[in-house]
C-alpha cells in the first residue's frame, strides 16, 4: 500500500469518529462507547464547541478534506505530484495542532479525556508523519530526475 | 560518476486499496448504524416485567393521570442526551400527545454515578413541585444545564437559585427545603425504583409494555405511542362496549 492510499484509509478511519462524536453531540446517540466515562465530559464542555459548530463537526470537513486530497493525490497526472505532497503535509499538519491544542485542554483545562478523541489525535500525527515521507520521497524523486 | 536515479514514490496496488476502503466504509456506517438504533434491534425495546406495576404516586405526573398510555421518562438532569430529548423532542410530545389526551408523561428521577451537580439539581426540581412548578423548573434546569453541570462548576446552587426566581418561585422557600434536603427520600426511591427496573442509563422509557433505553425522535417515539395504543384497545374490547351500551 502506498504512503497516499494509507493517509487515505486514516482519513476515513478518521472520518467515522467525527461522524460519530457529532451524532451523538446533536443527541441522535444516546450514549457514547467509553471505558473511560469521560467522553461525555469533554463532549460537553464548552470547548466542544468552535466557531458555533461542534468540534467533532469541524473533525468531520477536516477527514473529508483529507480523503479528498489523498484519493485526488492517487489519480492519474496528480500520482507524481509534488504539489499534493505538500498539500497532504499541510492538511494533516494542521490536524496536528488542532488535535494538540485539543489535547491541551482535555488533560489541563477540562481534567477529563475523551478516548475516541485521543484515536483521532493519533490517526492524525501518524498521518502525518507518512505525508511528511510522502514529501520526502517526492522531493528525492524530483531532486533525480533534475539532476 | 553517474548518479543514480531515485526511485519514483511506491503506487501500491489500487485494486487491493479500493477493496480495503470500501471494506472499511461498510463496516463503518454498519457500526454508525448501530449506534443510532441504540444498539442491536432487539436490544432497543425490551418487554418488561408486568409483575412490576407502573409507579402511581412517584414522580412528576404531565397531563391525565388516565390517559390511554402512560409513559414513564427516567432521566438525569445531567445528561445530555436527556437535555436534548427535554429541549429539542419533549416539547412536540407535549404539544401533539399530552395535551390531546392521548398519553400522559410521567418524570423519574435515575442519577447517573459520575455526574457531581445532577442530585443537586434534582432537588431544586423537587423543592420547585412543593411549589407546584416541577416542570417549570425542569425545563430551566435543562436549557441552562452547560451554566450548573459539573463541567461548569463545582458549586451549582447559585445557578439554580438564579432558575428558581426566573420560573417565578418563592426563592426563600425554595431554597430552605433546598438546604435541608427535604426531598431526598422521595429522590432515593426514584432512584431505587429505577434499579428495580433494572434501569440503565438516561433517558430510559416505559411506553406501554416496551423499555426503551435510549433517546429518541418524536416519529420513533408516536410509534411506540401508537402500538401501545393499539395494544390496550386490543387487551379491553369488553370494556369499551361496555361503555358503548351503557
Amino acid at each position: 500500500m502506498s504512503k497516499r492510499q494509507l493517509v487515505a484509509l486514516l482519513a476515513l478511519l478518521g472520518l467515522f469518529i467525527a461522524i460519530y462524536l457529532t451524532l451523538y453531540k446533536t443527541g441522535v446517540i444516546a450514549e457514547l462507547a467509553c471505558t473511560s466515562g469521560s467522553c461525555e465530559t469533554v463532549q460537553m464542555s464548552r470547548w466542544a464547541t468552535f466557531l458555533g459548530l461542534p468540534v467533532a463537526a469541524w473533525g468531520i470537513v477536516f477527514y473529508v478534506a483529507l480523503l479528498g486530497v489523498a484519493l485526488a493525490g492517487l489519480q492519474g497526472s496528480l500520482a507524481d505530484s509534488r504539489a499534493v505532497s505538500v498539500a497532504l503535509v499541510a492538511v494533516t499538519g494542521w490536524g496536528v495542532i488542532f488535535s494538540a491544542w485539543l489535547t491541551y485542554l482535555e488533560l489541563f483545562v477540562i481534567h477529563a479525556i475523551c478516548q475516541w478523541c485521543v484515536v483521532s489525535a493519533i490517526l492524525v500525527t501518524i498521518a502525518f508523519a507518512i505525508s511528511w515521507l510522502d514529501l520526502r520521497d517526492h522531493r528525492m524523486s524530483d531532486t533525480a530526475v533534475s539532476a | 560518476m553517474v548518479k543514480k536515479q531515485a526511485p519514483p514514490p511506491k503506487r501500491g496496488n489500487p485494486k487491493a486499496f479500493y477493496l480495503v476502503l470500501a471494506a472499511v466504509a461498510v463496516i463503518g456506517a454498519y457500526f454508525l448504524y448501530m449506534q443510532t438504533r441504540g444498539g442491536s434491534s432487539a436490544a432497543s425495546a425490551t418487554t418488561i416485567d408486568p409483575n412490576v406495576p407502573l409507579p402511581k404516586a412517584e414522580g412528576y405526573l404531565l397531563g391525565n393521570a388516565d390517559a390511554p398510555v402512560q409513559v414513564v421518562e427516567y432521566a438525569d438532569f445531567e445528561c445530555p442526551v436527556c437535555a436534548y430529548f427535554a429541549t429539542i423532542t419533549e416539547p412536540d410530545i407535549r404539544k401533539r400527545l399530552v395535551e390531546s389526551g392521548q398519553i400522559s408523561l410521567r418524570y423519574m428521577h435515575y442519577h447517573i454515578a459520575s455526574h457531581p451537580n445532577t442530585w443537586q439539581a434534582s432537588m431544586a426540581a423537587a423543592c420547585a413541585n412543593e411549589q407546584g412548578k416541577f416542570w417549570e423548573m425542569h425545563d430551566a434546569i435543562y436549557n441552562a444545564q452547560d451554566k450548573w453541570a459539573g463541567i461548569a462548576t463545582r458549586k451549582p446552587k447559585g445557578v439554580l437559585k438564579d432558575l428558581a426566581g426566573q420560573v417565578g418561585l418563592n426563592v426563600s422557600q425554595w431554597e430552605t427545603c433546598f438546604d435541608t434536603q427535604k426531598y431526598q427520600p422521595q429522590l432515593l426511591a426514584s432512584q431505587q425504583d429505577a434499579e428495580k427496573r433494572q434501569v440503565r442509563g438516561t433517558p430510559t422509557f416505559i411506553i406501554g409494555s416496551k423499555m426503551i433505553d435510549h433517546n429518541m425522535s418524536y416519529d420513533q417515539f408516536k410509534a411506540y405511542v401508537d402500538t401501545a395504543m393499539a395494544s390496550a384497545k386490543a387487551a379491553a374490547p369488553n370494556d369499551s362496549a361496555a361503555k358503548k351500551g351503557t
